[in-house]
């Protein structure tokens, strides 16, 4: 392994030297040519409602003044401007053929226009599979919070559960509203969520239920869980059930590691932890299926207050954009990103709104670009 | 003998077998149940497009040619993410190779170096044997093709030899009778020389291939080679389209090396497998260039075709790293990333036909990271898109 | 107060609720497992002190074997809560294994308890990472996810059904609006997944909005859960009352206890048709049961909410104040605050200050 480990960077310095072809100005050409595959990628990108098109634009400034190389498609998809917005079949096939896409928030009103039950963004999951939410909440450097070190990952189902839209009422003034749950799809969940802590070198897992009340439905989910854990005997499984989850959340957040749960035990715990490290603003996601991947910000919220007084925050969609590079084979630029993010927020010169400051989403932006550098 | 005695008491056996299986150690499982062993299917570790696979890098050259591995993949953008379980080869007990079994369980694929097994006990198995039982990788796939550029004493060869993994001569049930008399016991069951002919007629069938050669010793072992041949012809009165003939070991060995072009797909059982692939590679070029295929009913792992630690040249920089990325490049097409398989395929074949940049093992000066770094070279030229 | 409310819920049980501070009451007390009688017996010390004018009726509701042989509460225990309507309980121990019943649950279901209220409120000398807290959650506690009903339709597919049905919702409602008004609460959220859920939270989403118009004076707002749970981590202060069907109760009045300290220090009432039920909800904390090293703090508020809700406010405040004070000045804390004091010290603390009151 030494001798590999001596080698390596022997290959890079070898490769990159071929390919650098004016070796007097090195500083100017910062970029290592080696290190940029320079594929272009495809992405579809679907920018939501609320602050959403706000926040787009943000990441399309930002790619564009760093040169990467990614060709958005760009679908207006919304619930509450059914006439304008682009049918569920063309942007799913479009995410189906670019197995990535960038997507803001998507508002779900409480009463669609032809009286379904299932909301867009339910339908959009259904349609592709994208069964696994993967919210990854972490403490970001120059951001008061009042809890500190927090590094926690929050996985998800998000096609069963409570939000089956399987409901009717009985009887006049009485209504029954359908949880599922199956076998197969919790099995699921828990192996992404076991697989997902081997492959980040995380050390436990924990399953939110509530077992002890509902016993069949989180019985079988925590019984799938149980079992996909024997599979895995270096990480370490725990239960815990939601509320109590809830409450160890808001008090020592720092013994959390990996956390897999049911559709809307997810969608609270989710919400929670952003809110301890800083808001929707600053929490990035993303939504898995075999074969695709939709970043998304981590809490769902569309912010419609803020609709074009240029004061959102764009932290969360530069930090999944800076994901989805990563995921693409990209992993330099969405460094790049990730560092003069990280940068901007650390010397709090520009803050935005939500997190105490008084700058607008340009002036981020722009700080952003400012501050983007290629890591060496 | 011990084929008698299977047929003897076939359903009597069988169900000892399922009731023991729990309290059975590691070892009697591996040996004593030549069985279709029956799995629960676990999901697919396949998120958003991405591959979860087991990485065993082995011991001596292995965790250098999986270093290059990891390399040409990174250029590449070969969608797969390793996970990289370590097997501590002097360690007596078993627990790093049962994680990685669990692991490969997984994850499904897994790609591997050759395991070395120090321990001097008798009782203490070889792991890569423990790993092919455990896994029920009932079949080994070696394709044997010439690369232009490499000097050979034959060129324009291409084989393949499908083999039998989990029984025959490899089930390791040896006794001493009486003082100076050992037994070694060969296993050949039904089930599996039914699975291996009805995978070697499936392989040739969907690849275009025309001829497949039963490789065995029934003149001197009447009923086990005798078994595994007949199954063999059974099967292949299933497929008319494909030519069958059979043909014995000894004679096999020397037509491979005075006129191997006769061969096409070749079947044969464990020990029969372990020769022959050995000739092929040596007639071919070497041992560095292969990459062997194993699979079963839930589980496939990829390794080197010829199963060889090379402790002795590890860390000098010259081993061969085609046998490996080759093993790597039939795991990308396993796994359906055909383009990404068809780009590190290509910068292969230029580097080792076109640009003759070899190392020592085929005659040639160059270290293992300037054929590393040419490879790289040419993943890149493809991807460049201006 | 609320006994007023229930009086025009259901005029049949008002019969002898209201009570005159004069009048001794009768009160059923279940003192429970683990730690729950050094608590409970820290509480009536405290009662005593402040001459509180209520005579305790201990019950013990270790399950026995009922004529159909399954395992339930005593009759004795039904027919004291029933008798006096009113109750305060400590922790309880669920046996593990089949055939018992939730105790609490079995309570619940035989006195009709359809809401829970906890207020959850910063203690002055026990600092967290949130300061002012002071939210109270009112939780449905007769439907919705925990009624109960589930089955396995085909092998590894198992269907819960959550159920809403506007009386409950109604009923809870109305609760929350009467609640708020008698205790000087500006505001009531209405915490709800009614984009997701249509049709049930819609329903009871519908049943709080009609509600709040009867109530001009408290204002309403309506909030995604999730929103809820984000705000309130970030900001508390933004929420008063809050009310809610059943899971979402459940989770956010655990969360709310953990913003303000934990289980230790939240009081709970349970207010039903036939009765109301006052309890700790923390564990019984076997480890540390006998050795005089528990908290008392969530039963003994517990206790005060019952006193309110019986019009006994003078005495309430008087207790209340005392041990607020007391955890105040720290000079007397237990274990699970950050002290040393033993749970008879703290008891005898408050006992004072009672006294000098």
């Amino acid at each position: 392994m030494s001798f590999l480990t001596r080698n390596i960077p022997r290959i890079l310095v070898q490769a990159s030297a071929r390919n650098i072809h004016t070796t007097v100005n090195q500083n100017a050409t910062a970029v290592n040519p080696a290190e940029r595959p320079d594929t272009r990628v495809s992405c579809t990108l679907i920018p939501g409602d609320g602050v959403g098109p706000e926040l787009v634009y943000s990441v399309q400034e930002v790619f564009k003044a760093a040169g990467i190389p990614v060709d958005f498609e760009s679908y207006f998809f919304s619930e509450v401007n059914p006439t304008l917005s682009a049918p569920l079949e063309d942007v799913a096939a479009s995410i189906a053929k670019n197995r990535v896409c960038l997507k803001g928030i998507l508002a779900s009103p409480d009463y669609s226009h032809t009286g379904e039950l299932a909301t867009l963004n339910m339908k959009l999951r259904n349609n592709l599979d994208l069964y696994a939410n993967v919210v990854h909440v972490q403490s970001l450097p120059g951001i008061k919070s009042r809890h500190k070190d927090i590094d926690c990952v929050i996985i998800r189902e998000q096609t069963e559960g409570e939000y089956s839209a399987l409901e009717h009422e009985s009887v006049k003034g009485v209504v029954e509203c359908l949880k599922i749950v199956t076998a197969r799809k919790s099995q699921r969940i828990a192996k992404f969520a076991f697989d997902y802590a081997t492959k980040n070198g995380r050390k436990k897992v924990t399953a939110v239920h509530k077992a002890n009340i509902m016993k069949l439905g989180d019985g079988l989910f925590l019984k799938s869980c149980e079992q996909m854990a024997k599979l895995y005997p270096r990480i370490e499984f725990e239960r815990m059930i939601v509320d109590n989850c809830t409450m160890q959340m808001v008090s020592n957040p720092q013994q959390f590691d990996v956390m897999v749960t049911p559709n809307l035990y997810g969608n609270i715990v989710d919400n929670l932890a952003s809110g301890l490290v800083g808001g929707a603003g600053v929490v990035a996601g993303a939504s898995y299926s075999a074969d695709c991947v939709v970043f998304e910000p981590g809490a769902r919220h569309t912010y419609s207050e803020a609709v074009g007084k240029n004061v959102a925050n764009p932290t969360a969609m530069l930090l999944c954009s800076a994901k989805m590079l990563r995921h693409v084979n990209l992993p330099v630029y969405g460094q790049m990103i990730r560092n003069a993010v990280d940068k901007v927020l650390q010397d709090g010169k520009v803050r935005t709104k939500d997190i105490g400051g008084q700058s607008s989403t340009q002036e981020f932006t722009y700080a952003v670009i400012h501050n983007l550098q290629m890591p060496a | 003998m011990a084929c008698r005695i299977l047929r003897k008491q076939p359903l009597k056996l069988g169900h000892n077998i399922i009731r023991a299986q729990s309290t059975m150690s590691a070892f009697e499982i591996q040996h004593k149940t030549p069985l279709i062993r029956k799995t629960e299917p676990i999901p697919v570790a396949l998120y958003g497009g991405r591959n979860a696979v087991t990485m065993l890098p082995g011991g001596g050259i292995g965790p250098e040619l999986m270093g290059y591995v990891k390399e040409v993949f990174k250029y590449a953008g070969a969608p797969v993410d390793f996970e990289v379980v370590e097997i501590d080869e002097k360690s007596e007990d078993n627990d790093d190779l049962d994680y990685a079994i669990t692991s490969i369980k997984r994850n499904g694929v897994a790609i591997k170096g050759n395991i070395e097994t120090k321990s001097e006990s008798a009782n203490v198995t070889s792991r890569n044997v423990a790993i092919r039982n455990e896994l029920d990788l009932y079949v080994n796939v070696l394709n044997c093709k010439s690369y232009p550029g490499v000097p050979a004493r034959q060129s324009n060869i291409d084989v393949v030899i499908i083999r039998q993994n989990t029984e025959g001569e490899y089930a390791m049930l040896e006794h001493e009778s009486v003082d100076g008399v050992v037994e070694s016991m060969k296993v050949v069951t039904k089930s599996n020389s039914d699975r291996v002919a009805r995978f070697a007629f499936e392989y040739a069938k969907k690849n275009g291939r025309k001829k497949i050669t039963t490789i065995h010793k029934a003149n001197i072992m009447k009923l086990s080679d005798g078994l595994f041949l007949e199954t063999s012809k059974k099967i292949a009165k299933e497929y008319p389209e494909i030519e069958h003939n059979d043909m014995i070991i000894d004679n096999c060995c020397m037509q491979l090396v005075s006129n191997p072009h006769q061969f096409d797909v070749m079947i044969m059982t464990n020990l029969y497998g372990s020769i022959v692939s050995n000739v092929v590679c040596g007639v071919i070029g070497g041992a560095g260039l292969l990459s062997g295929k194993n699979y079963g009913d839930h589980y496939a792992i990829f390794e080197p075709g010829t199963r060889n630690t090379g402790t002795a040249i590890a860390g000098k920089n010259i081993a061969n790293p085609i046998a490996m990325l080759n093993a790597s490049v039939d795991m990308l097409r396993h796994l359906g990333h055909s383009q990404h398989a068809e780009l590190i395929q290509r910068a292969i074949n230029r580097t080792v036909s076109e640009d003759h940049i070899h190392t020592p093992d085929l005659g040639g000066s160059a270290k293992s990271t300037d054929v590393v770094s040419r490879i790289i070279d040419h993943i890149m030229q493809d991807t460049r898109h201006w | 107060m609320a006994c007023r409310l229930l009086r025009n819920l259901s005029k049949t049980n008002a019969v002898g609720v209201r009570l005159y501070s004069g009048e001794v009451k009768k009160c059923t007390l279940i003192p429970g497992d683990g730690i729950g009688p050094e608590i409970s017996a820290a509480v009536q010390k405290i009662f005593e002190c402040a001459k509180v004018p209520i005579e305790w009726e201990s019950v013990d509701v270790t399950p026995v074997r009922g004529p159909d042989g399954k395992f339930g509460i005593p009759q004795a225990a039904i027919d004291s809560v029933n008798r006096n309507k009113i109750g305060l309980k400590g922790p309880l121990m669920t046996p593990v294994g089949k055939g018992h019943r939730s105790l609490n649950l079995a309570l619940r279901k035989e006195f009709n308890l359809y809401a829970n209220v906890r207020p959850c409120k910063s203690l002055e000398g026990y600092k967290t990472l949130y300061d002012h807290v002071d939210v109270v959650t009112i939780r449905e506690n007769t439907e919705g996810e925990y009624s109960g009903i589930e089955h396995e339709i085909v092998d590894g597919v198992v269907q819960s059904i959550k159920l809403i049905t506007e009386d409950a919702s109604i009923r809870v409602a109305e609760f929350a609006f009467q609640y708020a008004k008698e205790n000087n609460r500006h505001k009531v959220t209405a915490v709800h997944k009614a984009n997701i859920m249509r049709m049930s939270d819609g329903l009871f989403l519908r049943c709080c909005r009609d509600m709040a118009k009867k109530y001009p004076e408290v204002k309403f707002e309506e909030k995604y859960l999730d929103t809820v749970c984000l705000n309130m981590v970030q900001d508390p202060l933004q929420y008063d009352v809050l009310v809610m069907p059943n899971l979402y109760g459940d989770i956010l009045s655990d969360m709310c206890a953990g913003l303000v300290g934990g289980l230790g220090l939240t009081p709970s009432g349970n207010i039903g048709l036939n009765g109301a039920l006052f309890e700790s909800v923390h564990g019984t904390a076997p480890d540390i049961a006998g050795k005089d090293l528990a908290n008392p703090t969530a039963l003994l508020l517990s206790a005060v909410m019952m006193l309110r809700y019986m019009g006994l406010n003078s005495h309430a405040d008087k207790i209340a104040d005392a041990c607020y004070a007391t955890i105040r000045e720290a000079k007397f804390l237990t274990g699970d605050l950050g002290g040393k004091a033993k749970c008879s010290e703290f008891t005898n603390e408050i006992c004072d200050k009672v006294m000098k009151s």
